[in-house]
């Protein structure tokens, strides 16, 4: 890309394998019993479809400026607007626990509190008035800004978004109101009871790793102005931010204007802190929580994989099968469409985490058929290791995935987006360009060795949060049981 | 065929730029097929997908006691097959349905019995026979494809894959690779004439857990239902879409029968197709595939409308969650003209940090922790709500007074040109926001279509929104913001109701 090589602009390309050309035609392969609709689908023809997978140094750009700041742009006329996205190299992971709200409330502030050359108000104002939207916040393991403008003020949308970034205030007056904004949601944590079982479920799972902890009033109570600042400098260096830009722009242009946005801005040397790791280790039991509710929340699962644990693939599939393909997978056969005892029943495999991920099958139902829901899903878990899944459920869950590949890339946001986030989250570069062959590759003796390793009846932690004088049966027969309290918020009233 | 295929450009007159017509390449394109079934088509090549979307203009509004949640459960329903789908062979399913029907039809007449004897020791019989209905039911399942459209547009690569029911309409949605129209097109013609009931006790088992999921065990959902079961006394907004429990054990699948003959047909149906495609293609395919279905007549509107409020209503909801607060008055549908109006009185009121009720609640008065007003856009008169969450130690008495004293002030002081022009900014640029995608473009067209008659008044619509003057804002105020118009909802945490926490705010 040598037109862009101007002034203070490094271009750097990645070494991606040559574009490749993808036939998405994959007719269905069915196998008896066929409806007879199924047979007259298969008598349409399915033109091929060609397309390319987006690359780096073709479609979509990136480079360095000088600063070390990294920018993805891909250029889209379609519609004058402009959006940026950007990924901040910090996160809640490199904290303590106790620090989750700081961590927090530093990520909402960015964008609340004002900068150093603009009160909140003013900055309200002015972004409002000219309809630009910039959101920040920080999560687990990233921090994140989102603008998006019209193309017509794309110099002013960006000026402001990196005085976000760069010189946030955090203005004393707004920071108190979002403690206690905080406050309140504290307070409000056990409102909801879907809310209350992900929360007391991970935080089982997890113990006191900063994956399964929940911000605590006491630990945010006396947060000043000063510590968000420190936060701030700890982490926010323009050697740590990614930028993906997308929308109705010149690349040149924009690359002349995020120079100006962000210049002077040092990189810094300082060493991110480590990060503790997960222990892994299985809690197998029954663990319930009582509280007064027409249904019984359930969930079912265990410490899972890392995102780089090569078995991820058959593991995507597995739980497919299992739990993750809504009305096409097992339990929701079993347990919705044959016994009508649930209207929500899956299952998850988070395989894009960092450290151990979660696996965990969920239920409602009502209180009356609390122990019968749990026994079907239970043996639809334990079937997945006994290498009962067929020929065809396999073909069809890679179909689905196959298929579904494209919408990967279905808009410029979202491309500019994915290569963004493979590059933070250190996938490999070839990564989406060996997606399919990984999926294609998958065998049944995978599935069932996936199962066995990954999802083993014995290494089941149960958590059941509902009323258990109205449940069919006593929970004992599934493994030791353990009333666990639910936890009052800890906000004084 | 009706051969009036036109070509309409949504035209954006942004303030400030000069925009070539080049820049904004979108093209609807629409054509109604003889039996009377519209499909709206937008040529997108950016990507090789598609987004499709079919409206029904039927919705829990067009049902009536004995019956409320059909319209929600005749869209379960149609993930269940046809003749042709979800079946090995649908002759040989008919005897176990038959005698499914007969013991429901015992069942449901024992229940009736002993709902009016106030009995329940009629239960164990009950049960027996609903687990006399089970077993049937799973012997039918040896000839059951289970769950296979659903199965088809996954392993086709459908994403964004399902239905939603609201009050006026019933939508199905699908994004595919765009190779695939034909077989979408093949699937939703043979569902719009030959859904097959199979499994209707069971699903309505299922649509009774969604129920008790979203409803009962859920602050928000039980806040809204109870809002709007008190401000709607005679008209269909006023029973939840999900519909009543106790309609969720008797409705029969002979009563989903009927609905489904009633509504769904061409005449009734509606079409938005955005993405890589071509036109004439999808002209040929919509013929050969949806024309050959009679059209049924136009179903009839419900008859019933809401009679004027004559006073304040409160309802007050016991529930272990901490304090919400709704408040709801009676307005208008989506055609009237005062609809643009209350559309930007709920931005000026809600949207964004600088709003008018964020900043006073929120920010000012430290009394709530989120404040949102929405302007109905339905088919007949609905209500403009404004929700809210008390901040501790405020309760939802404060805030419903400083709610009163903003509206107040809408009828008496004029807005000012400044809060319209930003107004009038954020509503252009949404209108290119909601562009972006496939499917919000084409849930867009449909809405519409169905709402207002036409999907061109997308951009009329925006003209008017943007024509609103701060001498219409008064009026409108003026005319729906009164306390005898009023309907006041109120979630109170169940340990202190006692003390009846929707005390009446003393501010009007």
């Amino acid at each position: 890309m040598p037109s862009e090589r101007q002034a203070g602009i490094k271009a750097v390309r990645l070494s991606v394998s040559i574009m490749m050309t993808m036939l998405l035609a994959v007719a269905p392969v069915l196998s008896a019993p066929k409806s007879p609709g199924s047979k007259k689908l298969d008598k349409i023809r399915l033109k091929q479809l060609t397309w390319k997978i987006p690359q780096i140094g073709n479609e979509v750009q990136r480079i360095m400026l000088d600063n070390g700041m990294v920018v993805f742009l891909l250029e889209d006329h379609g519609l004058p607007l402009i959006e940026v996205n950007a990924l901040i190299r910090t996160g809640q992971i490199y904290e303590p626990p106790s620090k989750m709200g700081l961590v927090s409330l530093t990520g909402t502030m960015l964008r609340g509190g004002g900068t150093v050359t603009m009160s909140p108000d003013s900055l309200n104002r002015l972004l409002e008035h000219m309809a630009i939207t910039i959101e920040t916040s920080i999560g687990m393991e990233s921090g994140s800004a989102y603008m998006s403008a019209l193309a017509k003020d794309m110099e002013t949308g960006l000026e402001i978004f990196s005085q976000i970034l760069r010189w946030p205030a955090f203005d004393s007056a707004k920071l108190e109101i979002e403690k206690s904004q905080f406050r309140e949601s504290i307070r409000r944590r056990n409102d909801s009871p879907r809310e209350i079982l992900n929360r007391e479920f991970a935080h089982l799972i997890y113990g006191d790793h900063v994956y399964g902890a929940y911000a605590q009033w006491q630990d945010i109570k006396d947060i000043s102005r000063a510590d968000l600042i420190e936060l701030h400098r700890k982490y926010f260096h323009p050697n740590r931010i990614m930028l993906a830009v997308a929308g109705d722009f010149r690349t040149p242009e924009m690359l002349n204007l995020l120079e100006k946005s962000f210049a002077g801005w040092p990189a810094s040397t300082l060493e991110l802190p480590s990060v503790p790791e997960v222990e892994y280790e299985s809690k197998p039991g029954v663990f319930l929580i009582e509280k007064d509710l027409s249904q019984a929340y359930i969930r079912i699962g265990k410490l899972g994989i890392k995102r780089d644990n090569p078995d991820r693939y058959a593991i995507a599939l597995m739980n497919y099968i299992l739990g993750g393909g809504s009305f096409t997978s097992r339990l929701t056969t079993r347990v919705r469409s044959d016994e009508g005892l649930a209207y929500s029943v899956g299952s998850s495999f988070d395989i894009s985490s960092r450290d151990y991920g979660l696996f965990a099958a969920h239920c409602q139902t009502k209180n009356g058929t609390t122990h019968r829901a749990i026994s079907l899903m239970l043996k639809e878990i334990a079937d997945m290791a006994l290498g009962l899944v067929s020929d065809e459920e396999l073909e069809m869950a890679r179909e689905a995935f196959i298929n579904q590949f494209v919408f990967t890339f279905a808009g410029s946001g979202q491309i500019v987006n994915q290569l963004m986030s493979l590059e933070y989250n250190d996938y490999p570069p070839d990564y989406y360009e060996k997606y399919l062959e990984n999926i294609r590759s998958v065998e049944l003796p995978d599935i069932k060795r996936v199962a066995e390793k990954y999802i083993n009846r014995d290494s089941l932690t149960i958590m059941v949060l509902g009323k258990s004088s109205d449940f069919d049966k006593g929970l004992d027969d599934f493994g030791k049981l353990t009333n666990l309290p639910l936890p009052d918020p800890g906000v004084d009233r | 065929m009706n051969s009036t295929a036109f070509l309409i450009l949504i035209w954006v007159f942004l303030s400030g730029s000069l925009l070539p017509a080049a820049e904004l390449p979108l093209a609807v394109r629409d054509f109604t097929l003889d039996n009377g079934m519209k499909f709206i088509v937008v040529e997108r090549p950016m990507a090789p997908v598609v987004s499709l979307v079919i409206g029904y203009k039927v919705g829990s509004v067009d049902e009536k006691p004995g019956i409320t949640g059909m319209a929600h459960l005749c869209e379960h329903m149609m993930f269940k097959g046809t003749r042709i789908f979800g079946t090995i062979d649908h002759a040989k399913e008919l005897p176990y349905m038959r005698r499914i029907d007969s013991l429901a039809e015992i069942y449901h007449a024992e229940l009736a019995e002993l709902r009016h004897r106030f009995d329940d020791t009629g239960k164990p019989r009950l049960d027996s026979l609903k687990n006399e209905i089970h077993r049937i039911q799973i012997e039918q399942s040896k000839l059951i494809v289970k769950d296979e459209l659903w199965e088809t547009y996954l392993r086709h690569g459908g994403t964004n894959l399902n239905a939603s029911t609201s009050n006026d309409a019933t939508r199905y949605f699908v994004s595919l690779p765009a190779n695939r129209l034909e077989i979408w097109a093949m699937m939703e013609s043979d569902r719009m004439t030959g859904m097959v009931s199979r499994e209707y006790y069971s699903e309505r088992d299922v649509v009774h857990e969604e129920r008790r999921l979203s409803l009962d065990n859920e602050p928000f959902g039980r806040l809204e239902e109870q809002l709007y079961a008190a401000a709607f006394t005679a008209a269909g907004y006023g029973w939840p879409v999900v519909g009543w429990a106790s309609d969720l054990e008797t409705m029969t699948r002979h009563d989903l029968e009927q609905f489904y003959k009633k509504y769904y047909c061409p005449d009734n149906a509606i079409c938005a197709i955005v993405g890589d495609v071509d036109f004439e293609e999808v002209m040929r395919i919509a013929r050969k595939y949806f024309g050959p279905i009679p059209p049924a007549g136009k179903p009839q509107p419900p008859t019933t409308m809401e009679p004027a409020q004559q006073g304040e209503r409160r309802v007050e909801v016991r529930f272990d969650s901490e304090p919400l607060l709704a408040i709801g008055y009676h307005t208008v549908a989506a055609n009237h003209q005062d609809q643009p109006v209350l559309d930007v009185i709920a931005a000026i009121l809600t949207r964004g940090r600088t709003s008018r009720l964020h900043k006073r609640l929120v920010e000012n008065d430290k009394t709530a922790s989120w404040v949102r007003a929405d302007a109905p856009f339905s088919r007949y008169p609905d209500l403009f709500t404004i929700w809210l969450g008390p901040k501790f130690p405020a309760s939802t008495a404060d805030n419903e007074k400083a709610i009163y004293q903003e509206l107040e002030s809408l009828k008496t002081i004029p807005v000012s040109e400044l809060e319209l022009e930003r107004i009038r900014n954020q509503l252009e640029a949404d209108f290119l926001r909601d562009l972006r995608s496939n499917l919000g473009l084409a849930f867009r067209l449909v809405n519409y279509e169905m709402l207002t008659g036409s999907w061109k008044n997308i951009a009329a619509n925006l003209d008017k929104r943007k024509g609103v003057t701060a001498e219409d804002i008064m009026r409108v105020a003026a005319k729906y913001f009164t306390p005898e118009n009023r309907t006041v909802a109120s979630i109170v945490k169940k340990a202190e109701s006692q003390s009846g926490a929707v005390r009446k705010a003393s501010g009007d």
